[in-house]
């Protein structure tokens, strides 16, 4: 606030053009439900990405985190949160029907539901397995383990149980 | 384990102390009102980071104080360890924030360093108060015992608040939704299930010997015994696992009518029975009273058990709640803890390593 008002009325207006902008131009990608410009977006119509590989996410901006990390060539689903019926979501609050309707148009090959490792993380991410898996569609998790660069010393004991439970041979 | 050293910033009536508590029995003596079950509480926080008084964990900070701090180093078996627990008020409630050796930590990793046995004087409502109060005391010393108990558990309510949303109303039905809610109930249920069988089976297994040395053989033998919501003969995962989603769902209907769930391990219970007769119904006041001394001599013998090394011993105004024989009893039961802190308003008759008298929020070592 005082730093703006130290500046010209030129950097002001563009800066409230600028909100205005993503009032007016930002808005949900028909396909995946994610923030974009163009609908559909740049990820759902670029043809380099596997179309056979869908990650569904929670919110739009765990795609950002997801697509930081360059691994993954796929394509998303926004769900639009989380299974919590306490604070009234439920499967009707989610795109729970339109995801499975895009899974049914595009048949993808797998499905990775990549919730949140908490309590509505892991209910939604079995909730969809149960609807998804009948379609004859593999439907995997993201894994839980250790941070890399971390030390067993410092890690909690039930992360550790669990990277346990997920351990692969070498 | 034994505490070496406390120190408490802004808790309560204490605005700074410096306590050194020696290894036996600790006797804090004073008047009433002059902080002796504060200090005591400081000290089970430090271990447990929870109060065993309130719920309302903002009565901790001194009054116009931003912050409550409590932390002190303790010698375990795996050598020294500093702990501290700071209460801060806002707006959205008391935070908390524990640290393991300067290092911050989760509650989970917090849980559990420094082990504490309380006793307080509504533990002798135990075998006549209701259920939940004989689950609170499981709770509390399996959470202490293992990270993974605790992790069931919380796991366990969260799941059993959204389902409970679900039945309710909260959303529109679904039955996908709902299974998926018992599977999960399940999954840590089970948990729970195996935890309290073995840590019940070994609390009986202590009780009674205890029990038959104070009352004598007449009344019978004091047992206790695992009265789960979910019955199970075999104490494996599988088996009970598959008798909660059998119970599941049989109550299914009735879950849906009542709007509410009705089986699980949150409603189990711990009952006491003298011979065959259920201590609630048939035992008198000093047997039930005998039975939860018995009781809290043989969860420090069980934690101890578990951990190999003793947990301290918290004993808050409870020693005047009892007669002489009962007294002198349970002193002898516990005479071998490695470090207990008794409160009391009079003298104690057992051999006591140090008494501190406690007025006015100071703490000066008598004897």
């Amino acid at each position: 606030m005082f730093y703006l008002l130290n500046r010209p009325r030129a950097e002001a207006e563009a800066l409230a053009e600028a909100i205005i902008a993503v009032k007016d131009r930002v808005r949900l990608c028909s396909r995946c439900f994610s923030l974009t410009e163009e609908d559909p977006c740049a990820i759902c119509t670029d043809v380099r990405r596997d179309a056979g590989l869908l990650c569904v996410v929670a919110e739009a901006k765990d795609i950002f985190s997801l697509e930081r990390t360059s691994a993954f060539r796929g394509r998303y689903y926004v769900l639009g949160g989380l299974m919590s019926p306490m604070d009234g979501v439920g499967p009707a609050q989610l795109r729970v029907k339109e995801l499975i309707a895009r899974i049914g148009e595009d048949a993808p090959r797998e499905v990775i539901i990549a919730t949140n490792p908490n309590a509505e993380g892991e209910v939604t991410a079995l909730y969809l397995s149960k609807l998804i898996a009948p379609l004859g569609i593999s439907v995997t998790r993201l894994a839980y383990g250790l941070p890399i660069g971390g030390d067993l010393d410092y890690a909690d004991e039930i992360t550790l149980a669990k990277s346990l439970e997920g351990r692969r041979s070498l | 384990m034994r505490l070496t050293g406390l120190t408490l910033a802004d808790v309560r009536n204490y605005s700074a102390l410096e306590f050194e508590p020696v290894p036996g029995v600790n006797v804090l003596a004073g008047p009433n009102a002059q902080g002796k079950s504060n200090l005591l509480e400081a000290i089970g926080l430090l271990g447990t980071g929870k109060s065993f008084r309130t719920s309302r964990e903002s009565e901790l900070i001194a009054w116009g104080m931003p912050l409550a701090s409590v932390s002190g180093t303790a010698a375990l078996a795996a050598g020294t360890v500093r702990l501290a627990c700071t209460l801060a008020a806002s707006a959205a409630g008391t935070r908390k924030i524990y640290t393991v050796n300067g290092g911050r930590v989760g509650y989970s990793h917090y849980l559990g360093r420094l082990r504490v046995v309380t006793f307080v004087p509504a533990h002798l409502q135990l075998v006549g108060g209701p259920p939940a109060l004989r689950r609170s005391l499981l709770n509390a010393a399996l959470s202490q015992e293992s990270p993974a108990y605790y992790a069931a558990l919380a796991n366990y309510a969260k799941h059993l608040a959204q389902k409970n949303a679900l039945l309710r109303g909260g959303v529109s039905p679904d039955e996908d939704l709902l299974a998926t809610y018992d599977e999960r109930l399940v999954a840590s249920g089970t948990a729970i299930v195996l935890a309290r069988r073995a840590f019940i089976a070994s609390l009986d297994e202590r009780a009674s010997p205890v029990y038959r040395r104070w009352a004598g053989g007449a009344d019978g033998e004091l047992h206790l015994g695992y009265a789960a919501n979910v019955p199970c003969d075999v104490p494996t995962a599988d088996a009970v696992a598959a008798a909660f989603t059998q119970r599941l769902a049989d109550a299914r209907f009735a879950e849906a009518q009542r709007k509410t769930s009705l089986v699980g391990p949150h409603r189990d219970d711990l009952e006491f029975r003298l011979g065959e007769r259920a201590l609630a119904a048939f035992g008198s006041q000093g047997q039930q009273r005998t039975a939860v001394l018995a009781l809290k001599v043989a969860e420090h013998a069980t934690l101890e058990a578990y951990a190999g090394e003793a947990p301290l011993l918290l004993l808050d105004d409870v020693l005047s709640e009892l007669d002489a024989e009962r007294r002198r009893a349970f002193l002898e039961g516990v005479a071998g803890v490695e470090q207990a802190f008794i409160t009391s308003t009079g003298a104690v008759d057992t051999p006591v390593a140090a008494t501190f008298s406690v007025r006015a929020a100071r703490v000066e070592r008598v004897a």
